[in-house]
This record gives structure tokens, sequence and C-alpha cells, in this order.
């Protein structure tokens, strides 16, 4: 990479910025990405405090056992910025941030995935929250930048703080760029009006200059900042950026998992999945929500209303002036970037996916017309200017991308008109479902051919010859899909021309893009051939299809219908098909039971579910579950593609008053049946009421207040406020308007049949594309799809690593419970036999003759108790080693037949213990309930193998008892000689229901080899994880033992399969070490992982109390390399045992904890005395201070 | 409680059409005849069906806030105006339905406000362009007559408010209106349990739009050429010069019955019973068995018994226990 002489010098510019943001930072308290912070080392101390108390549960409770300390790593690492969100506000944001350091993103995901830990929690919260679109604006602008920003340091390693990067993020080079690269390209081509070019350049080129810190602060500096930062800027260019980066956070579907994977190798086939997952989920609820949004700048306000409209503006100005910066920024450098750009583009659309609909609807709100108007000769400028300026051309290129600079004017307007096309679909101005699209399908028409068709393939080609360089992972037989989608999109071509759309009517041009979108993250794949977007072929080739009236459209869509009784449910069933296909009647609910209605419209086959209406009372609730449960169990064999979620426009409902009916309508199926709804409202030409002043409101206006009331209300019920669902407008009157072809005409001049229909169709159609290019998951099959993610797999490696103790048979039991000592020990035992026996006779004093006793004697009487006690314990050992020993001789002489006798004495026990015994009280958790806990938490000890043990959760909830679970073990030995044991653990409080199964069988197969078979179900997140694993033991040496074990897991839809290699070795007799590695795939990421741990004992350990273990991990990542280390020291001080553990990582977090733990009164005070001294000094220090 | 204003002038008459003040000025002339020269209307209904509104286009002023989307009304308002020594009482109520159920606490916050108000007509509004009636309505009507009494429906005026609508499904105007009012009359009637000689609950139809289509008088008219506002007007006369009693609102109609004073003069009565049929024979049975169980003593237990007796006897058990 080469940097020019001019980037420097504004690095080192830049530089200096940086401390400023960071002191504002800083400030702020705002906690950034933990890489980063290290990054800067300046900032490094601060990562002491950003390792939080929540990690080391979220540790716990993430991994168990040995190895925990891989996952754990990696969790601290998201677990700071994780936690930092809270306080960031943008939760997103972080992801995205993260998202070039993947596995960091990854980890989020993963934590959303266990769901434990509390920054998930409040990802979520924020997300709910992200109407706002200050968030937006916000996110938007920090992660391309800081994503840039990285990228940048890849760039010009070697530079300034490059290399700590590099290693931090562990990104790896070329390749991966390209991958990258490749998406963007994508991206950016897609959008039809999307400007993520532009945008993700100038915020790339800003990247370049500002550390991440800057970057992420980059919307909260101040103005002086920015000052500071640019500078020659021409102020329209500010403008420009600031509408385009609007426009472009308009566009950003949600996908939020988009930014997760990039290992090098896999992350095409990753990202490409993800994405299009992701499209799938985005695709149902912001393509139509966006048509429904926009009906018209009233409504939108109407429905920002919540949102802050003022906030949002702000936002606005503040990215604006962020990108502006980045675009003084933007350096000569930017063509050495183009990697990095790419790089940052992709992230941008990542991020873009990662803001919710409802960022979408609200941020396309503030987007007016003018934004798109200006953008264009605000850009054209910008190129004026880069010809015109040595410094400002620079920049313009750098800006402009990867384009060869002759080529620079070109790119340039063509990205001007990807930023009107981007405009054109997204553009909220108009009212999308309510027609009055004449004027706004200027922009349409332009922008679809334009922005996905020239300028994407005129762009794709150049920078990705540049990246083919060295990009030889090229896949090929995307030729399949790709037609395959085209078909697709000629086919909806096609259901559109039957519904007499135009390819420029907002849904089908959203669809459009989105198909289009999907494509190109799937031909991103580096074939070079994405440029073929075939707009003007599919249309084309939809029109001849048509015109020869050739009738193979394979279409056909459910729709089920659910609403209050009395709302035209069935009514508009009728006007759908033209004909009376369900009885209604105006006085009493006409549908009684739930009923499929078959026909065809427009020659497209239709399959509509009509149910029986939703009574109002709550009397009738029961009712109503009955009948939704009905429903349910009429879809099961064959789930609606859609559902239309019927009210009327002319009846409010007040104040949530419809909220228990879309409860019930949630409860029965899930809060996943409003992600694919569409929101109709009947009686769509009743005049709107009279206003506050007493002339009749708008009707926009109404409709407006009318949908957000719906949608408000059905955020409600499905608990995500993220949701906006699709209005469409229905009149079934027979009197209705209609126009010269007879269709029925809305007041606002619309024909709703047909835009109903194309919504319908558009989500199906999307559903399809999404099913052809995501293979491994069939959402048309489910009833509404789940969104597949990435198992996390650092977390289930972890699992599989860690070493379990083999089953043995009951008899086995008896002895060994560590068999490693065992056998070593048996021959030093003899050594010092009998010594306690040969102790002279002694009798305990009484504590009357203690009393006696001067402090001499009693001290010597101490220590002579002592050594006897320490003489007593080794005979013990001694003994019970003996009797092991003498056990396994007899069973091994035993004919075979007598070595039943295990089991009976099994047996035998189970019949003497048979009355059950209570068991004694578990402790309580202070509460201020009745202490006497008779009447509960009894449980009893009784001879059944099944153990049932209640779990005590400490960290309740006050006046909660903590009893949240059960705890069931069963043991039993299966045809003699293959112990089995079973145990589960279900905890269910009032968020969430845990379940943890077990089952091994551990089979001898041979002297010395063992197998160990299980299957584990655990919840992970909302999902069920099933685990297979098996595991082999083989002792090979006397001093060693290896194991070999492989795992499957099942998680939600995807398959992770993994395998390890353990070795234990003992060296002499002090000295034991267990090397571990594994690595385990899944969804094509790969996750390598390792353990060490060497342990160092005492001479005679149980009775000498010295004990020291070394531990170390690794987890790589997809590049991102995870270490951890442990020490733990104990030993005795006289009478203090003393225990020091201290670990660390590479991420420079670490913890000392020492623990003193002693018998002796004076000293346990004093030791408790020192934290008290401690915080009393340390507050003196800070007072003088 | 209730926002009541100093009975102003009715100034709202005279914005009527003349047609219609002329029909109203009738029907005032006919109250007068009547010897009634105060009219208290209450206005009940379910949230958002136009209560507030009915009650503007009756007075024919702004006296009520109406927002299209949001209930305005949050507590009882009660509006009066005086025309030729003839004072009109109104009082618009805040609806009665929150989510799914019926807003008691609402219904007994209206019943508390009009303490002391003696309601001549009650007008029970709902929407006619609503196509169901159900369980919850039921449940409106019957909250309704346990607040007020079911007397209060033998005074009610059902108002169906917009009125101006075509049918669905072809049905014609009439019939529409017919059925639906049937349908909500007869559901009343089944709660409220009517007898046979009972006089009919009038229906009056309402359409408060603003944009309600007018005749060439400038009367608002319905889509079958009435005009709604005398009518309703006359049903409201009809009723407070009938036969119904008027509802007064005093305390023990909010308080209830007092349940201590129920039944009083029986206490002594019972007491009496208590007295001569349980505790007698009860002291006469436990003297007549502690008589029983010394004579079935044997012989040496009762020896011991007298033992006991004796202050020498206890003291040995006594020691014992320390």
């Amino acid at each position: 990479m080469v940097i020019s002489s001019g980037s420097t010098e504004d690095n080192v510019n830049d530089d200096g910025n940086t401390q400023d943001v960071k002191q504002e930072v800083s400030s702020l308290h705002v906690d950034t990405n933990v890489d980063d912070v290290i990054e800067k080392n300046d900032v490094t101390d601060r990562q002491g405090m950003e390792i939080p108390d929540g990690d080391d549960e979220e540790k716990d409770s993430v991994a168990q056992g040995k190895n925990s300390s891989i996952t754990g790593d990696a969790l601290i690492e998201d677990g700071v910025p994780a936690d930092s969100l809270d306080a960031k506000k943008f939760a997103e944001d972080e992801s995205i941030v993260d998202s070039n350091n993947d596995d960091i993103s990854e980890e989020n995901l993963i934590k959303d995935d266990l769901a434990n830990g509390p920054a998930s929690k409040v990802i979520e919260g924020e997300k709910s929250s992200g109407s706002d679109v200050d968030d937006v604006s916000n996110l938007k602008a920090d992660s391309s930048p800081s994503e840039a920003k990285e990228s940048k340091d890849i760039g010009d390693s070697g530079s300034v703080d490059a290399a700590a990067v590099q290693q931090e993020s562990g990104i790896h080079d070329g390749q991966k760029e390209l991958v990258d690269k490749g998406e963007q390209n994508a991206t950016a081509d897609l959008s039809p009006g999307k400007v993520v070019d532009d945008s993700s350049d100038e915020s790339n080129v800003e990247g370049t200059r500002l550390d991440d810190e800057t970057k992420k602060e980059c919307t909260r500096l101040d103005d002086s900042v920015q000052a500071e930062v640019s500078g020659e800027k021409v102020p329209i260019d500010v403008n420009a950026s600031a509408q385009l980066d609007l426009n472009e956070s308009d566009n950003a579907p949600p996908i939020l998992k988009t930014t997760e994977e990039l290992s090098p190798e896999n992350e095409l086939k990753d990202v490409q999945n993800t994405s299009e997952e992701l499209d799938g989920v985005e695709e149902k609820e912001e393509l139509p929500a966006s048509a429904v949004k926009s009906d018209d700048p009233a409504s939108t306000a109407e429905i920002l209303e919540n949102d802050s409209v003022q906030t949002q503006v702000a936002g606005a100005t503040t990215v604006s002036e962020d990108s502006t910066a980045g675009d003084e920024f933007s350096a000569a450098q930017a063509r050495e970037m183009n990697d990095t750009e790419e790089n940052s583009h992709l992230t941008t659309r990542a991020e873009v996916f990662g803001s919710k609909d409802t960022l979408n609807g609200s941020v396309k709100v503030e987007e007016p017309v003018t934004a798109i108007s200006t953008s264009m000769p605000s850009i054209e400028e910008g190129v004026a200017n880069e010809e015109a300026g040595s410094e400002s051309k620079k920049e313009q290129e750098s800006e402009d991308l990867p384009a060869p600079t002759g080529a620079r004017t070109e790119t340039a307007s063509s990205d001007a008109s990807s930023s009107l096309g981007g405009a054109g679909p997204s553009l909220p101005v108009r009212p999308a479902g309510l027609g009055r699209s004449v004027p706004s399908l200027d922009h349409a028409t332009r922008a679809i051919p334009r922005s996905s068709g020239s300028s994407a393939s005129a762009r794709q080609p150049t920078t990705i010859d540049e990246e083919n360089s060295s990009n030889t992972d090229v896949s090929e037989g995307n030729d399949d899909a790709r037609e395959k989608l085209q078909m697709i999109r000629v086919k909806f071509l096609r259901l559109a021309h039957r519904l007499g759309q135009s390819a420029h009517n907002v849904v089908v041009a959203q669809v459009l893009y989105r198909l289009g979108l999907a494509e190109q993250l799937r031909g991103g794949r580096g074939t070079g051939r994405a440029g073929t977007f075939s707009f003007e072929r599919a249309s084309s080739l939809a029109e001849e299809q048509e015109a020869a009236g050739i009738d193979d459209l394979e279409f056909g869509c459910t729709i089920m219908v659910l609403g209050k009784s009395g709302v035209g449910k069935s009514a508009t069933i009728n006007s759908l098909f033209d004909e009376i296909k369900s009885g209604t009647n105006a006085y009493s609910p006409a549908t009684t039971k739930v009923q499929e209605i078959v026909g065809t419209v427009h020659g497209i086959r239709l399959r509509v579910i009509d149910t029986p209406g939703l009574l109002t009372s709550f009397a009738d609730q029961r009712r109503n579950e009955r009948i939704m449960a009905s429903v349910k169990r009429f879809i099961k064999k064959s789930p609606p593609d859609i559902v239309l979620y019927f009210d009327r426009l002319d009846m409010q409902s007040r104040d949530y008053g419809d909220l228990p009916l879309l409860r019930t309508i949630t409860d029965t199926f899930g809060s996943a049946v409003w992600f694919n709804a569409i929101v109709v409202l009947t009686h769509a030409s009743s005049a709107p009421p009279d206003g506050a002043n007493g002339a009749p409101v708008s009707y926009e206006m109404f409709v407006a207040q009318r949908s957000h009331v719906v949608q408000q209300t059905i955020r409600q019920a499905a608990g995500d406020m993220r949701l906006m669902n699709p209005v469409s407008l229905v009149e079934n009157h027979t009197a209705c308007r209609r126009n010269r072809s007879g269709e029925r005409v809305l007041p606002n001049g619309q024909v709703w049949k047909p835009q109903l229909l194309l919504l319908c169709f558009a989500s199906k159609i999307l559903a399809e594309a999404n099913s052809l290019l995501k293979l491994q998951d069939s959402t048309p099959a489910r009833p509404f799809g789940v969104r597949s993610r990435v198992p996390p797999l650092p977390f289930l490696l972890s699992s599989l690593l860690q070493s379990r103790a083999q089953l043995k048979l009951p008899d086995e039991q008896i002895g060994s419970e560590d068999d490693d000592t065992e056998d070593e020990s048996d021959e030093d035992a003899d050594s010092e036999t009998e010594e306690y026996d040969d102790l002279p006779p002694f009798r305990r004093l009484t504590k009357a003759e203690l009393k006696l006793l001067d402090k001499e004697q009693r001290k010597a009487y101490a220590e002579e108790l002592e050594y006897r006690e320490k003489l007593f314990m080794k005979k013990q050992l001694k003994d019970d080693r003996a009797r092991k020993k003498e056990m396994k001789r007899r069973l091994a002489s035993l004919p075979k037949d007598v070595a039943e006798y295990p089991e009976e004495s099994f047996e035998e026990e189970n019949a003497s213990a048979s009355v059950p015994v209570p068991m004694p009280d578990m402790a309580l958790p202070p509460s201020f309930d009745s202490d006497n806990p008779t009447y509960r938490y009894r449980y009893l000890d009784a001879a059944n193998q099944w153990l049932v043990r209640p779990v005590l959760e400490t960290h309740g909830w006050d006046h909660d008892s903590g009893y949240d679970g059960l705890n069931v073990e069963k043991m039993f030995v299966v045809s003699k000689k293959i112990p089995v044991s079973i145990s589960g653990q279900v905890t269910k409080d009032k968020k969430e229901a845990n379940l943890q199964m077990e089952c091994a069988a551990s089979f001898k197969n041979g002297e010395g080899r063992v197998t160990q078979a299980g299957l584990d179900v655990q919840t992970i997140g909302k999902d069920l994880a099933y685990t297979l694993r098996s595991e082999t033991r083989f002792d090979n040496f006397r001093r060693n033992k290896t194991t070999c074990g492989l795992a499957v897991t099942l998680l939600g839809d995807t398959i992770a399969a993994g395998m390890k290699l353990e070795d234990r070795l003992l060296i002499g007799k002090r000295v034991k070490l267990v090397f571990n590695g594994g690595a385990l795939t899944g969804r094509g990421d790969v996750a390598y992982g390792g353990s060490l741990e060497a342990t160092l004992k005492d001479e005679d350990y149980p009775l000498g109390p010295f004990l020291s273990t070394f531990g170390l991990s690794v987890m790589d990542w997809h590049g991102d390399l995870a270490i951890g280390g442990n020490l733990q020291v104990q030993f005795k001080v006289g009478r203090t045992m003393t225990v020091v553990r201290g670990n660390l990582n590479n991420r420079r977090a670490g913890q000392v904890s020492v623990r003193f733990s002693s018998s002796e009164q004076l000293q346990m005070a004093l030791i408790g005395l020192i934290p008290l001294l401690r915080t009393f000094i340390n507050n003196k220090i800070l007072n003088s201070n | 409680m209730m926002a009541s204003s100093q009975p102003r002038e009715w100034t709202g008459l005279q914005q009527f059409p003349v047609a219609t003040q002329n029909a109203l000025h009738a029907l005032l002339e006919k109250l007068r005849k009547e010897d009634v020269n105060s009219l208290t209307v209450l206005v009940l209904g379910k949230g958002g069906v136009g209560k507030s509104s009915t009650v503007n286009s009756l007075v024919g002023e702004r006296v009520a806030a109406v927002s299209a989307f949001q209930s305005e009304t949050i507590r009882t308002v009660m509006c009066s105006r005086v025309r030729a020594g003839f004072t009109l009482n109104i009082i618009d109520t805040p609806g009665l339905v929150e989510g799914l159920f019926v807003n008691d606490h609402a219904l007994d916050t209206i019943r508390r406000s009009l303490l002391n108000k003696t309601i001549d007509v009650m007008i029970y509004v709902d929407r006619l362009d609503g196509y169901r009636v159900d369980n919850l309505d039921r449940q409106v009507v019957r909250a309704i007559a346990r607040s007020f009494g079911p007397q209060i429906w033998k005074i009610a005026v059902l108002g169906l408010t917009h009125a101006q609508l075509s049918p669905p499904d072809g049905i014609s105007y009439s019939d529409f209106v017919e059925r639906r009012s049937n349908a909500l009359i007869e559901m009343i009637q089944k709660e409220v349990v009517f007898k046979k000689g009972d006089p009919q609950i009038p229906i009056a139809l309402i359409e408060n739009s603003g944009r309600c289509s007018t005749n060439s008088g400038g009367e608002k008219v319905l889509p079958d050429g009435s005009v709604w506002l005398p009518k309703l007007v006359e049903h409201i006369v009809d009723i407070a010069t009938g036969s119904a009693e008027p509802i007064v609102i005093d305390k023990k109609l909010i308080d209830g019955p007092n349940p201590n004073k129920r039944g009083r003069v029986f206490v002594p009565l019972i007491f009496l019973f208590q007295y001569l049929f349980i505790m007698k024979p009860m002291v006469y049975l436990m003297k007549r068995d502690m008589e029983s169980e010394v004579r079935r003593r044997p012989s040496w237990e009762v020896l011991a018994g007298q033992k006991e007796e004796s202050p020498s006897a206890v003291e040995p058990v006594q020691t014992e226990e320390y």
C-alpha cells in the first residue's frame, strides 16, 4: 500500500483531532470498542476499567468448565463494547463498528443468542427506541467511518498506529478485502437509489483520517471539531453528503446480521447467506412498510410524532457534517484504499441493514425530494472541484472511488444518478399506498434502470478487475441461482403487469431493488459478471411473455385475514375475487368458521383463508382464543404467505382498545405473525371526521392517523417497536366510486385492489427469492420463518473442548474420583505407613480441661492435635486406596457370572433406603417472605434412582424465593456394563425458560479404551441446541491418556460439527499437563481453539496444600485470535490458606484476585479490614487530589 | 366535580336554520304547555361514537371539545342554556368502555358528579354504521342499568350517529336502519327486563358531520330526506312529557341501600329466639350431662376427686413439675 505524502500529512492532522475527540469521548463516558481502545496506546489504561463486573458473569454463563477462558475471552472482548452500548446509545452502531473485526460482532450475536447478557437486551432496547432518527443517522455516520478507519489502518499499516489495529482486529489482507469489495460493489449496484457509494466513500475517506473513536464520536462532535477537521470543502458538498447519507440510511434494510462473518475464506458465503436471510426479514417488514410509510409527508410526520422529528433533523445535520469532514479528509490515499473503501462499503451496508425498519421509515420522512435534487448538482460540483483543485481533486478521487482517474467524472455522475435513484424507490414523500404517484415516478424511472443497471455495471468491472488480481477464490456456479432469480424477477414483473402496475410503482421498485440486492450480494462473490443486472432484460422478457399470453405463471399466494368481527374481512375477499365467495352479513357475524377460498384474480391463483371475526368484549376473550386456535390448526398444513389484519378506517378504537385482541393473536401465532402482516383499513372511502377547528381533516391526515394507531397497537402487541406494517386501504361498498375500467377507486384516487394484491405478492416473491438464495433455510415451509443465525461457534467449541469425567459403573465409582492421581500414588503409599498407628495413644481434652492449661501448653496441644490430624488424614487416604485396589483385584479375579454383584448391591441399597427422608432445607436468600419455609421447598431423598432437586438462584429479585428450577438426575446401568447418566435442569423465571439436559453413556471397549457418547440439549438464546457428542479415551501409556472427540450441534436450522483431541500427561508425581485442541465448523465458518493446562502439585497433595495451576487457552475465529491465560497458586502460610488467581487475555484485560482463608480470628479480622482500609485510603487520595 | 356553567342564553338556537328553529319552538311551546320549564338530558354511550358531537349539534354551539382521533371528554360536562324561561341542561359524559371492559369507574364518576340532579331524558348513543351488536354492548347497557337503576332505560332515547351512510350489500336505507336499531333495542330490552306494556325506546338518527347533506332550508337531512334534529328533540320532549318518572340521582342511588338498616327490627326477636331455643336447651343439656357423669363415676374416683379438692392433695402434683 502506498501512502502519498499528502495523506500522511492529513493523518497527522487528523491525529490531532483524534486527541480532541478522544477527550470528548472520555468526557462523554462512552466506552468504545475494546480493540480500538487498545490500539490507541494512550487509551490503553482505560481498558482496565472497561472490564465490567458483568463480564465475569457472562463468562460464567457462557462457558463452563476448564476451557471457559476461551469463551470468556471472547466474551470479554465483546462484552465490553456491549456494555458500553448502554452508554453509547447506539447498539447497532457498536456491532457495526465491530463488523470489521467480524468476530466481535459475531460475539455480539452470540451474546444475543445466549440472551443472557444484559448487553443484548440493551441492544434490543436501543433498537426499539431506534425510531429515533437521531440514532439512525448517528449510527450510520458512526459505523461507516469507523469501518473506514479501520480499513485505513490496514491500508497504511506501518504508519502511526496502524500496526496495532491490524493485529487487534485481525483483519487479514487483500483477500478478505477483495471479498468485501465484491460485496460492496454489489451493494452499490443494487440500490436503485442507493447512494451507498457516495456516502460510504465519503465516510471511508473520512474514516481514513479519523481514528475509530473519533469516528464514533463524529456524530457527537461539535462543529468546532469538525471545522478543525475539515476545512477546504465547499459548503454545498456538505449538503450533498448529508443528503446522501440520509438516503443511504433510508435504504438501509434491517440486516443486523450482515455484519457478522468475514472470515477470510468463508466470509463470502456467509455474508451472502446472512444478508439474504436478513433481506428476507427486512423485505417482509420493510418493503411494504415503506410503501405505507410514505403516505404523505404530513402523515409521515405524524407517524414520527413520537419519534421526535426534531432530533431527527438534528441527526441529519450532524451526519452531514461528519461526512463533510470525511470528504475533507479524503486524500489521495483513496486509490490505494480501494479495498478499504470496499470494506467500509460493506460495513455501511451491513449497518444499513442493521438499522431497523422503523428507522427506515422515519428517516424516509426526513429526506425530502429536495434532497434528491440537491444531491445531484452538489455531486457534480464536487466533480468540478476535483478537477479544479489539486487537493480537492485527490479528495474527490478518493471519494469517487476505485474508478481510474480518467473515468472519474463518469463515476461521479453515475453516483449522482444512483443517488437520485436512491431517492426514487425509497422516496417517502410520495404516498405509496395512496396513488398520487405521478411526480415521484419520474425519479423512479430514472433511478431503477440507471442505478441498478448502468452505474452499477459501469463501476463494477473496474473495481473488480483491480481486486481480481489477488482474488483467486472465485466461485462459479452462481449462474444457476442468478437465472432463477431472474425468473423470479420476470415473474414479479409479470404479476405487476397483470395488476396493471408499472415497474415504477413504489412497491414494484422496492421489490426489484431488493431482488437486485440479493443478487448482487450473491454475485459479489467475485465472478465479475455481477454487472449484468438485468432489469431491462427482465422487463422486456416479462412483457414478451405477457404479450404472448403464456399462462405459465407459476405463482400462487396464500393470504390469511384476521380482524374484528364486522370490519369487512369477508367482504374484502369478495371484492378481491369480484364475486360472492364468502357470505357477509351487515348485522351479525357471517363467518363462523375458518374457511379456505380459492380463486383466480388476474389469472393469478389466490388462496384466501377467511376467519371468524374477533369479538371485542372481554367476556368473549375465551371465544377469541378458541377461534385463533382453530385458525392455527387450519393453517398448520399450509401456512399463509401473508397475513392481513383488518380494521375499519372510520371506526377508531381509542387508547389501545384493541390491544387485548391483538395480544390474543400474538399469543396464538407468536409475534412472528406480525412480521408478515399488512394492515388493511376498510371503509376507506368514508369521509374524514371533523377536525379540531370544525372543518373536516384531510383524507391523508385521517388515514395517517388511523394507520398510526393501528400500527402502534400492533407494535405493542408484537412487543417489537421496530415493526412497521404496511397499510392498505380497502373499500368494499357497492357504491364505491369506480374508474372507467370498473375498478374501485378510493377518495385519493388510488385503485386499491391491485395495490393490495401487489403488496401481498411482493411479500411472497421476496420470500421465494429468499428461499432460492438461502439454501439452508426453508422459509416457505415454515409458518413464519425463523431467522437462522450463525451458530455461536466459540461457545460451542469451548463446550466441546471441555473435558468430561468418565462415567463409571457404580462399583468403580466408589473409590476413584480422580483416577489420574490414583495410579501413581499407589506405589509410594507404603513409605510412611503406620506412622499414625505408631503414635502413643492420645486423648482429646475437654473444654473445661483446656481452660486449665496455660498459653504454652495450649499451643503445644494444638500443634500436637494438628500433627495427629494430618497423619490421620494420610492414613485414611491410604486405606482408601488400599480398599479400592482390593476391590479391583477382587473384581478382576471373579468369574464373569459373579460380576453381577455390583448391580445387586445397587438394588440392595435402594431397598434399604426405601423410606423417603426429607432433605435439609436450603438456605434462602434474605427476603420479606415468611421465615418459616416448612410449607415449601421441601424435597425428599427417596430411594428412587431419580434424584430430583430444586435449583436455587441466589441472584434473583427481592421477594423472590429464587426457586426457579428443577434439577433431575439419574444414573443407571444398561446391560451391566454401560453406565448411563441422565441429568437435566429446567429453570424458568418470569422472562425466560432454560433447559439443559445431558445424557451420556460410556462403554469400555477393550482395556484402556473407553468410549463415551452423549446427547446434550440446551437453550441458547431462544433456540434449543442439540449436541450429539462422542469421545474415546485411550490410556496408551501409564502416564498418558489421549481423548478424541466429535460433536455435532444442531441449533435452530444450522448445524455445526467439530472435533477435538486431548492429551493428559503426567510428568513425575507433581506435574500434570493437559492439552487439547479442536475445531468446529458451521455455516462455512471455522473456529479453532486449544488450551493447555499445567498443574504442579504438592508432594503429597491432598495433605500439603500447595497447588499451582497454569492455563492457557487460544481461540481463533476467522483471523481473530483470542488468547487467554490464567494462573492459580494456592499455598498455606501458617494457618492462612492463600489463593492467588490471575488471568490475562490478549486484549490486555486481566484480573487478579487474592483470597485468604484462615481459622484464626485475629487474622480474619485483619483481612476483613483490608477492603475497608483500601476504600478509606482511596477516598483520601481522591479527596486530596 | 362537574364543570357546570351558569345557565346562559341559548344563542345557538338562533344559528339553526329557520325551519329547524320553528320546529324547535313548537316543541318548546309544547313543553311549556305541560308546565315543564327545565329539561335535563344525559348523554351516555361507548367512546368515540359521537356523544360530544351530538351535544354540540343539539345545542347548536361548540360546547364540548371534540377530536377525531382521541377521547376529549375526560369528565362529565354539563351545559345549560336558557331560552324564554326554559332551561335545557345537557350532560356530556366520557366514554364508558376501556379496552375490552366497561369502565365501571367512569360510570361511578359520572353518577357521583350528577348528585342531586334530576335526569329527564337519557340519550344512549351508538353508531348506526356499526354492523355488530356484541357482548360489550350488552355489558354497557347492563352497567348503565346497574348504576342508574333499570328505570333509566324507560326515559331513554336511542341515538344512532353517523346516520348518513349508504348501507352495504345493496340493502335499502330504511331496512338497514330498522334492522340495526331493532338489533340494538332488542338487546337493550333483553338486558334490562322490560315489561310488556312498556313503551318502545324511541330511535333518533343523528348525523353530526359537517358534511351532512342539507335540504333547501339549510337543515341537515338524512339519506331518506328527513331532518334529524327536530326529530331527536321531539323524542326528547315526548319522553319528558310522558309517563315515565324522571330519575333523581340522590345519595341513596349513588351509595346504594345501607345494609346495616335492613331488617333492624328483627334483631331483638332473633336474640330472644336464640335465648329461648338455643341457649336454654344447651344449658339444660350440659347440666344434665354433668350430673350423669358424676353418677356414673366409679367409687374410687369419686374419692380421689374429693381428695383433689383438698389443698393437700394438689400440692404434690405441683412439686413434681419442678
